[in-house]
């Protein structure tokens, strides 16, 4: 099955009580894709990848991962899966290498040599107990651990959190190795900025929902700009309004602020050179507020 | 040692192992060396038939007779602090093997690994069985070894069997304590459970000969499985053994069943 999808959702939906922490959810990843899973702390991101991993019951809904059913056939999909959990927990007196070892026999393989390789990578120091080592290098630890076994799928929880900017690199290196191979990612984050490095194609997750799956390229020709124009000149607002997505549009003492998707810069631009320009400023906005701009109408209604 | 679940159990157990190791043989060697001051004194057995019968009951086996070192072992060893300290262990053991890893947040890593939850709960079981038969296997030896220094007269057949069953009492809280993890992930939850559970069972098995409406339930104590039928006189009661080992297979399959049907507690 060359087209399979290495991540299927249909209907997912979790709930804890009368707490609905995933709703519906329909999510598909392919083989060779980096899928970027966006949304503020507590969006349901977390209940996803655990469900994808069989730690938790679906309520109702299903999911298959590479072909296999996420709950019933865990065992199937763990062969395959390499899972960086939110918050990595590790044994007590154990060292990073004891733990490298003790994963490695319970996958049946050796991927224990290729970890000490990733070790070396990262700078982690694997002769330490895992639970004395820092923020920073109980999440290469856990890099390690979920990478080790070179599996086709990787499910990252919040991956880069507390690792250095360096080691963000070397890390982001290591996933396009991954995907270099064929392999696919899903990774989970709240930080647009690490996702967009990344990912192919970004979902956003707010309050248990999916309100958005859009490709980078898509996104990039939405994202905002914040245009700031001075005229030496009197011109007239009705000149800029109505051009497509431009928004937030106000014009006083000769100063044009708005903000436009970047699909917009053009005609925007031109509309703007037909005056005497004293001052142009434009900065690209956050994905994050873009996201807010498009799809939190969409959220809300 | 970190080649499957159940040795890298053990192997997590080393430090507490030895230390209950420790505190069994010294617990014997006590035991033991105050033997030789006991026998000569008739009036602890006077004692004992001075003591209101529900307290006998209670304290005591069923005509234990503490002058001699069978009936002593019975009362001193046996009855109380010998199953208390296998079962400190096993009870430990059980709680922490689901519901203890859950709550140290590393389940979601070892269930990450092609490792089935059912595996993860027998395997933790079989270290928890190796673990209190060499609980078990110590106080043998060192009531045998202790035995002969001080002339009791101990026969290795019937201290085997009564170390058998204290292991299969163990193993059933034990096991009690897995399937409680297991229903409910809580660690506190499962220590608490057959701590009660035990108290239960422990006034029931004492005060049924004494106390007529207890009596229907005596036979459903494990610790009348264990010592109702006085292992250190006659050996080993396979219909007692037969009941424990149910009794654990029972849970264990609870223990699975409960584990497999919901939500790794993070």
């Amino acid at each position: 099955m060359p087209h399979a999808p290495v991540v299927e959702t249909v209907g997912l939906t979790k709930s804890y009580g009368e707490t609905l922490a995933l709703r519906d959810l329909h999510l598909r990843v392919d083989a060779g894709e980096v899928f970027g899973y966006l949304g503020p702390n507590g969006a349901g991101k977390t209940t996803t990848l655990r469900l994808l991993m069989g730690l938790l019951r679906p309520t109702s809904g299903r999911a298959r991962v590479l072909g296999a059913d996420t709950w019933r056939d865990s065992v199937h999909v763990h062969r395959d899966v390499g899972y960086l959990p939110g918050e990595p927990a590790f044994y007590r007196r154990m060292t990073g290498v004891q733990h490298l070892e003790y994963l490695a026999h319970l996958r049946g393989d050796d991927g224990a040599d290729h970890g000490r390789a990733l070790a070396r990578r990262l700078d982690l120091d694997l002769s330490r107990p895992a639970t004395s080592l820092s923020k920073g290098n109980r999440q290469k630890l856990a890099v390690v651990l979920a990478m080790m076994s070179q599996p086709r799928l990787l499910l990252l929880d919040e991956p880069t959190s507390g690792l250095d900017p360096l080691v963000q690199q070397e890390f982001q290196a290591l996933l396009r190795e991954h995907t270099t191979r064929g392999g696919s990612v899903l990774l989970s984050s709240h930080v647009l900025a690490e996702v967009q490095r990344l990912a192919d194609r970004i979902g956003v997750v707010r309050a248990g929902r999916l309100i958005a799956v859009e490709r980078l390229e898509t996104l990039r020709a939405k994202s905002l700009h914040h245009v700031v124009a001075t005229f030496a000149d009197g011109v007239d607002a009705s000149e800029f309004a109505g051009l497509p997505g431009v928004r937030d549009l106000e014009l006083q003492d000769g100063r044009l602020r708005c903000s436009a998707p970047q699909s917009s810069l053009d005609t925007l631009l031109k509309r703007v050179t037909r005056h005497h320009v004293v001052d142009f400023e434009c900065a690209e906005a956050e994905l994050e507020e873009t996201f807010l701009t498009y799809y939190e109408a969409d959220d809300a209604a | 040692m970190l080649h499957d679940v159940a040795l890298k159990t053990l192997f997590d157990q080393r430090r507490a192992l030895v230390g209950w190791v420790t505190s069994l043989a010294l617990l014997v060697a006590m035991y033991v060396a105050i033997w030789p001051s006991m026998r000569g004194q008739p009036s602890m057995s006077d004692f004992l038939d001075q003591m209101p019968e529900a307290m006998r009951s209670l304290f005591a086996t069923t005509g234990a007779d503490l002058s001699t070192p069978v009936g002593y072992l019975q009362v001193e060893l046996l009855s109380f602090m010998g199953p208390l300290v296998l079962m400190l262990y096993t009870v430990t053991a059980g709680a922490a093997a689901v519901a203890g890893e859950e709550d140290r947040r590393t389940m979601d890593m070892l269930l990450s690994t092609p490792v089935s939850r059912s595996r993860v709960v027998v395997e933790k079981l079989m270290a928890m069985c190796v673990g209190v038969l060499l609980l078990a296997a110590v106080g043998l030896v060192s009531l045998m070894g202790g035995g002969a220094l001080a002339d009791m007269g101990l026969s290795w057949p019937d201290v085997t069997a009564a170390m058998l069953h204290m292991a299969l009492l163990a193993l059933v809280f034990g096991t009690l304590a897995l399937a409680v993890g297991g229903i409910t992930g809580h660690a506190t939850l499962s220590r608490a459970v057959p701590a009660v559970v035990a108290v239960v069972a422990y006034v029931v098995n004492g005060l049924a000969p004494v106390v007529s409406w207890l009596e229907p339930f005596q036979k459903l104590s494990p610790f009348y499985q264990y010592i109702g039928h006085d292992p250190l006189r006659h050996g080993v009661s396979w219909s007692s053994v037969a009941v424990a080992v149910t009794t654990v297979v029972v849970l264990a399959v609870v223990a699975v069943l409960g584990f497999r049907r919901r939500d790794v507690l993070s």
